[in-house]
């Protein structure tokens, strides 16, 4: 079973009197482990299709299943607790909380869960992570104390805190020059190899697409490539 | 310390100029509910010192009417109504005397004359209290004599007050002495009753309020012919065997058959007081008592603070006996001189309703401002798994944090406007401040629940304004942190 399946998605957005189609009925599977990027064109749809896979939006029609589940008909508490067990988040802007230190931000999302984890294995959790994304030197330091690398690795700690089988990120380089971002695609590759945690990150840099064992192109709200690197003739 | 605190106070020291403005309305607003509640204390317990000390004592008893009744009588809409006397008088004062925290019980008779000196066409207005000076002595020490002297027991006479006089002799051209007769003319329940007794002394009240200028005293049964009242005791007449064949013995011829010359000096000399052996009341007064038709009882208690749960306890007493009867607290006592206090507490909680809604609505202004601002972040919460109670919670405990911060800084500030009033020294410089002021000087009393509550209203406040724009948070969709930069 993929543990993304979308199936005919289609998203509308009203424009005053008219309509946009910015998803025009798309299909594809994302199987365990996988490290794909959504690549395309800025208004191709690619971060329409990241926000509907990670439960922020709707789909104006079609489906998307995670681990087998439609998700369509959820009510709102129940897209969150599933956004909050099973996926992790990291923003193009970091999206860090400003008030709080590199440590509270990390472990923010174990504190919104009605689960609980023991405080110690949290907080050994939460340091490793820390020490995982290099920063453990700057853990007492709040975000506008960062470097843009610093923050984003920081938005990487917290979207695997609660060790969620899914990473979305969207553009997660577009505010890092190009050294830092290709040091964060990096990063994000080895946890995926350690963790075997699943990336899908949305993006238009070529350079950082080549690092992807699958691609998905988009334009103009539709699906124009599909592939596999790795498992050479698999087509998703 | 958890999250949510640690956020909320974060963000206090964060946004800056909205906390100011939100806590400076949340300050301000606790220095006017503190200092202004002190205020109202103060000049709250001076006006009961004042009233209750004076003629109001702490419980107020009286028959029950349709409708309010004070020291002055019936206040009703379509004119005068008669108050009525006191029924059982023996047992309501056994019962008043028997209530737990009861120290002294005083009778009263209230009415209303014309008085004159004799041979004077000018009358003036006076507004008479029917006593027994001794036990009346025993409850209020509210007078001094200036001129003259005091009534004794059992004597027919009265006390005008020397403001009263002053004012007689200025406005309308009568003059009052001390010794001579003054001539009452009271209606009562039975037509104009004419009585004239002596003046035996002025006097002046010890603190003055509104109505004590024109309470003059006066013997009880004197007030009670001029109110067509009952004299003398209302409990079963017993009279001795010889007295019965006395009476058995007299025909009626004897006693209408032959006309006699009516002196008519002596037709409106003072009614007697029958004689009598009562029946022994269940609790037997330690004093002689008058047990004729009285309007009032007014008991003084221990401490003042038990009014409420005497009054309670004597409605119980009465109702479980069927007598109809009702105490009440000093306030009902005192009946329109008293409701100053009340209005002045009316206006300044109007005045603080006004200054409630206009803070909520700044407040509320400020933090729709701030949600706004903390859109991506709301909404970052939300894609990463914060239900909609986080948030609520999240505002809620931001908006308490706010409140208990900026409360206790305004509950500083009262402290120290307080306090600076109290080390001015400010003396009161008439009579009316001086009751306003509890004493001399202002000593402005700060009462710990008035405080709390100052906390628990700017709290409120707080909450109230919170809901609109937590509303507003609750809206912001998590694909709104997709979109912040």
């Amino acid at each position: 079973m993929s543990i993304i399946e979308l199936s005919e998605v289609r998203k509308t957005y009203p424009l005053g009197k008219t309509e946009v189609q910015a998803v025009k009925g798309v299909s594809f599977r994302i199987e365990r482990g996988d490290f794909i990027s959504i690549a395309g064109p800025s208004g191709s749809g690619k971060t329409t299709i990241l926000n509907m896979i990670g439960l922020v939006d709707r789909p104006s029609g079609g489906e998307v299943l995670i681990e087998g589940k439609p998700t369509s008909k959820l009510a709102d508490r129940e897209l969150t607790t599933l956004r909050h067990e099973t996926l992790g988040f990291i923003f193009q802007s970091f999206n860090l909380i400003p008030v709080l230190n590199v440590r509270e931000n990390v472990e923010f999302p174990l504190l919104l869960g009605a689960k609980r984890q023991p405080k110690k294995e949290a907080a050994e959790w939460v340091d490793f992570l820390i020490e995982e994304v290099g920063l453990t030197d700057w853990k007492g330091h709040r975000s506008n104390e960062l470097s843009g690398g610093q923050r984003q690795r920081v938005a990487i700690a917290r979207a695997l805190v609660t060790k969620p089988k899914i990473v979305l990120a969207d553009e997660p380089t577009a505010n890092l020059d190009s050294a830092t971002g290709e040091q964060i695609i990096e990063l994000m590759k080895k946890i995926n190899r350690d963790l075997e945690t699943t990336f899908i990150f949305s993006t238009h840099d070529a350079k950082i697409v080549d690092i992807a064992d699958h691609v998905v192109r988009l334009r103009d709200g539709l699906v124009t490539e599909n592939f596999r690197r790795e498992r050479a003739g698999a087509e998703a | 310390m958890p999250i949510l605190v640690r956020i909320a106070l974060r963000n206090l020291l964060e946004h800056k100029a909205k906390s100011f403005i939100i806590g400076g309305l949340l300050a301000l607003g606790v220095v006017i509910l503190v200092v202004g509640n002190s205020f109202m204390d103060t000049a709250a317990a001076g006006i009961r010192k004042t009233f209750t000390e004076n003629y109001t004592a702490d419980v107020f008893i009286h028959a029950e009417t349709t409708d309010p009744v004070s020291l002055f009588g019936v206040q009703s809409v379509g004119g005068r109504e008669e108050t009525p006397a006191i029924p059982d008088y023996a047992r309501v004062r056994a019962i008043v005397e028997e209530a737990d925290g009861v120290v002294g019980v005083a009778s009263q008779v209230t009415g209303f004359a014309l008085a004159a000196p004799r041979d004077s066409e000018e009358t003036g207005f006076a507004l008479m209290f029917g006593v027994m000076p001794d036990e009346y002595s025993r409850v209020f020490d509210n007078a001094v004599v200036v001129e003259g002297r005091m009534l004794e027991p059992g004597e027919e006479g009265m006390l005008l007050t020397k403001r009263q006089v002053e004012r007689m002799a200025e406005h309308l051209e009568v003059e009052f002495k001390v010794g001579d007769d003054v001539v009452l003319t009271g209606l009562g329940n039975s037509g104009f009753k004419i009585r004239a007794v002596p003046l035996v002394g002025l006097i002046e009240y010890k603190a003055d309020t509104e109505a004590t200028e024109f309470i003059s005293y006066v013997d009880a049964d004197t007030l009670r012919i001029l109110m067509g009242l009952t004299l003398g005791t209302d409990a079963d007449i017993v009279l001795a065997p010889e007295a019965t064949e006395l009476l058995a013995s007299v025909s009626d011829d004897d006693l209408f058959g032959a006309p006699e010359t009516v002196d008519l000096a002596s037709a409106t000399a003072p009614e007697p007081v029958p004689e009598a052996e009562t029946a022994p009341a269940a609790a037997a007064p330690a004093t002689v008592v008058d047990s004729g038709a009285w309007h009032f009882l007014l008991a003084r208690l221990e401490r003042p603070a038990q009014a409420e749960r005497v009054v309670k306890e004597l409605n119980g007493r009465f109702e479980a006996e069927g007598i109809p009867v009702v105490a009440e607290g000093w306030k009902a006592a005192a009946g329109p001189f008293a409701q100053s206090v009340d209005v002045v507490r009316i206006v300044f909680n109007i005045a603080i309703i006004i200054v409630a809604i206009v803070a909520v609505i700044i407040m509320t202004n400020t933090l729709v401002i701030s949600v706004i601002e903390r859109t991506g972040e709301i909404g970052t919460m939300r894609a990463l798994g914060a239900q909609k109670g986080f948030v609520r919670k999240m505002f809620l405990v931001e908006t308490v944090v706010i409140a208990a911060v900026f409360g206790l800084v305004g509950t500083a500030l009262a402290f120290g406007v307080l306090g600076a009033l109290s080390a001015m020294n400010i003396e009161a410089g008439n009579a009316f401040l001086e009751i306003l002021f509890a004493g001399k000087v202002l000593r402005p009393s700060v009462n710990p629940m008035s405080v709390l509550w100052s906390l628990v209203m700017v709290t409120a406040v707080s909450v109230v304004a919170h809901v609109y724009p937590v509303q507003l948070a609750l809206r912001i969709q998590p694909v709104r942190a997709m979109q912040a930069e």
